[in-house]
């Protein structure tokens, strides 16, 4: 017998550059939020799921220090993945629930990239692949060859994604300024989001300079400071916290090899990273978790992970909204927009609000805002019975989905 | 607990320094190792959880290139950055959800690459006790021993006959990396100072390797193995910050074993438990946890090791396989001493078997001054 588990609460801080706060009162403001939007105490909460990109912030491990401002002492679990790090701590978060262990779990993550002198994903993540640049240069590989893997991080290996993905499409450039003007629109109307741009036109866009093709400076997410937290409960506790729970119906995070090296470098592994078969996968498991059988016709929104446009139009397709190289059609309908019929990221996404270790959890906050109606000014205008909450990281090859409902999985 | 859940496959690699090995073959031993022990292949397991630390490892995404090496492509993974015992507990939440049957849960830190010791320095408050400088791992466990000490009126001695005692027994287990069979108190006592009453064979021996461990659903335990290792109660508690505690208890590790204890339904720990493989970072850290984990009263630890009553062949043996003192590969620990402690329950410890177990305890531990802790109640029968 499964057991049902449900969203109560919800809390974040505003994105951007946080100077005024350090990570410990960052992290407890919107734990705390959260907590006074489930209608819990800390004395209510049974457990506490954490996680963030530990290298941005500069603190290993910061809830053994920064703890005891949102619970300790208690049963803690430190999550972490990479950019899904946010799904992850979410899956963590409702796992603790659904196990039967604990009844009430506050999961929360966060990034505070202004601390350190990281530069942020964007450009400075050339380090997760360097004990294997080394390794791989000791087996006789040219520096060259594999500088020119590594070169520019996050932005080169997706500025290459783009590329795949443009040349399955068939999608254009202008495509890309469009998706990013939406979301730099729809971030405007959320009140934590960092970069907002209200009437921002793809032509906005596509005034800004190339950072690596076919990406530009208007194409690229920023490094945010910020956190995000939420409060799950067993069914009972859910209905009696709040009129309208946002239930978990089901959730996956399948793991594929690094795309581009492979092992060492060998060549063995992915070459088009618009492929993304963990997400594939992992879509499927959640959806037949979450009893979804035609997510086209059951699911009413998504928000993708998307730091770089091309993402939200791949990955939708890839979570099986839109036919494969289909999703840049629904764009130019319209389709995506916050009164679309299949409403994509209207919190502007990731593309406009990155607080990496965040971000991925973020989609999942929205998700269940949406379906409890709390969303604000950027609340899609139906109703919305099920969303899907997607979240990408590691070197292209990890994939978090968790599908958010208004009723409980039967 | 909804489902009964079993260990139903280990492996551990050898523990050294300067492995001549990457940590994606260490993590490869480990897990095909366990996967060999169970009798199942990969495409048996349903989840993977790795445990291994970006801090520990100098690397962002420290599971991201062991996904090949834990066989964990295209299969539903995650990662936890604590002890391995806590990546245990999430790999069984997993199964108790009835998503998954099975799981893998691998844990590797190479302690030689990086000094452990001089990350810790990041683990404290960064606004205050980063700037003075004076606070890590070990000169915080220094202060916490000297305040041990001087309440319970501890002695040196019988500080540094935990040492003994483990670095003995660790030259009985062939994968324990810091073995000295002719160790005695006062070689403990002349080795190195680090901080005043900290001295090197008091610090626990940082290591290269990694451990692996398979759970599975009762169903899937009963058709896998022969004799599954049931986990029958876990408990966890995070302690706060070490400023804001107090250091002579553990009391998160008392909260920790009181739920697990409840939850296997174990009412006298000391007489109903008959071996303990616990996270002992420093010598007198072990003397605080047989008294957090109820095996002593208050301050009185220092009485079961003079006795002898923790030896190998005493009456409740604590770490027969030499405990972390014996090795310690950061992150993998807590998987070990889950390992052993099954090894105890399955009666192939080898030279270091403990005669008759049939309920075992093992406990992990993240954090200085053992902040957070872990403990988990093992048993034989059904």
């Amino acid at each position: 017998m499964q057991r049902n588990v449900a969203i109560i609460g919800c809390g974040q801080t505003k994105h951007g550059r946080l100077r005024d706060v350090n990570t410990a009162e960052m992290i407890a403001e919107a734990a705390w939020k959260a907590m006074e939007d489930a209608n819990v105490s800390p004395d209510e909460v049974d457990a506490i799921v954490v996680g963030n990109m530990q290298g941005f912030g500069g603190i290993y491990d910061t809830e053994l220090w920064a703890g005891e401002l949102f619970g300790a002492p208690k049963p803690f679990l430190r999550i972490t993945t990479g950019g899904t790090t946010g799904g992850s701590v979410a899956h963590g978060g409702y796992y603790s629930v659904a196990s039967g262990l604990y009844d009430v779990v506050l999961a929360v993550a966060w990034e505070k990239h202004s601390d350190s002198k990281e530069r942020g994903a964007s450009t400075g993540l050339a380090h997760v692949a360097m004990a294997n640049i080394f390794h791989t240069m000791q087996q006789g590989a040219s520096i060259k060859w594999l500088v020119s893997l590594a070169t520019g991080a996050a932005t080169g290996v997706s500025a290459f994604q783009a590329s795949c993905y443009m040349y399955r499409s068939g999608c254009k450039v202008k495509h890309l300024d469009m998706v990013a003007a939406k979301s730099r629109r729809n971030a405007a109307k959320n009140e934590y989001s960092h970069l907002r741009w209200p009437n921002c036109t793809p032509e906005d866009i596509a005034k800004t300079e190339w950072v690596s093709y076919p990406l530009r400076f208007g194409h690229v997410c920023p490094a945010s400071d910020g956190a995000s937290a939420v409060v799950y409960a067993e069914e009972e506790i859910a209905k009696k916290k709040t009129d309208r729970p946002a239930w978990i119906k089901g959730v996956a995070a399948y793991a594929d090899e690094p795309n581009l090296m492979g092992e060492n470098s060998q060549g063995t592994a992915i070459t088009d990273l618009s492929e993304q078969l963990q997400c594939i996968l992992s879509a499927k498991a959640a959806y037949r978790r979450a009893g979804i059988k035609n997510p086209r016709k059951e699911i009413d929104m998504a928000e993708i992970y998307q730091p770089f446009p091309h993402q939200e139009l791949m990955f939708s397709e890839r979570v099986d909204l839109f036919d494969d190289g289909k999703a840049w059609i629904a764009l130019e309908e319209g389709q995506t927009e916050i009164d679309g019929s299949m409403p994509l990221d209207p919190s502007g996404g990731v593309l406009s609000t990155n607080a990496i270790g965040s971000s991925a959890m973020q989609r999942v906050l929205e998700c269940a805002l949406q379906v409890m109606g709390k969303a604000g000014k950027h609340q899609v205008p139906k109703d919305v019975k099920n969303a899907v909450a997607h979240g990408w990281g590691g070197a292209t090859n990890f994939t978090t989905i968790t599908i958010v409902g208004d009723s409980p999985r039967k | 607990m909804k489902r009964k859940i079993a260990i139903v496959g280990y492996a551990q690699t050898r523990h050294e320094s300067d492995a001549a090995n990457t940590r994606e073959g260490m993590v490869f031993e480990a897990a095909k190792g366990a996967l060999d022990k169970a009798g199942i292949t990969r495409e048996a397991v349903d989840t993977v959880i790795n445990v291994s630390s970006d801090y520990q490892d100098g690397r962002t995404i420290s599971n991201l290139f062991l996904v090949m090496a834990e066989g964990a492509y295209l299969k539903d993974e995650s990662k936890v950055e604590m002890d391995g015992a806590f990546g245990v507990l999430y790999a069984m939440m997993r199964i108790l959800s009835g998503n998954h049957d099975t799981a893998l849960v691998v844990g590797v830190t190479q302690g030689s690459i990086f000094n452990p010791h001089q990350i810790s320095f990041y683990t404290v408050d960064p606004t205050f006790d980063r700037q003075i400088g004076l606070l890590n791992d070990v000169s915080a466990a220094a202060i916490q021993a000297k305040m041990y000490k001087n309440k319970y009126g501890v002695s040196d001695e019988q500080i540094a006959s935990v040492s003994v005692k483990n670095l003995v027994n660790a030259a009985n287990n062939p994968y324990a990396h810091r073995k000295i069979s002719d160790l005695t108190v006062q070689k403990v006592l002349d080795s190195k100072l680090y901080y005043d009453p900290i001295r090197e064979l008091n610090i626990s021996s940082i290591s290269d390797g990694a451990c692996a461990v398979i759970l599975a659903s009762e169903e899937k335990a009963k058709e896998i193995a022969d004799a599954p290792v049931w986990i029958k109660g876990v408990g966890s508690c995070q302690d706060s910050y070490l400023r804001d505690r107090n250091l002579l208890k553990l009391k998160s590790l008392e909260i920790a074993a009181k739920k697990a204890y409840e939850m296997a339904g174990l009412k006298d720990p000391f007489t109903e438990l008959n071996v303990a493989e616990v996270t002992e970072r420093f010598s007198h850290e072990e003397l605080m946890i047989y008294e957090a984990l109820g095996l002593a009263k208050e301050g009185e630890g220092k009485i079961l090791v003079e006795k002898g009553v923790t030896e190998r062949k005493g009456q409740m043996p604590v770490n027969p396989s030499g405990g972390a003192l014996g090795a310690d590969p950061i992150l993998a620990t807590g998987l070990v001493r889950m390992v052993e402690a099954a090894k105890q329950i399955r009666s192939e410890a080898g030279k270091y078997q403990i005669q008759g177990v049939r309920q075992a305890l093992a406990h992990g531990q993240t954090g200085l001054c053992a902040q957070s802790n872990i403990v988990f109640i093992l048993g034989g029968e059904s």
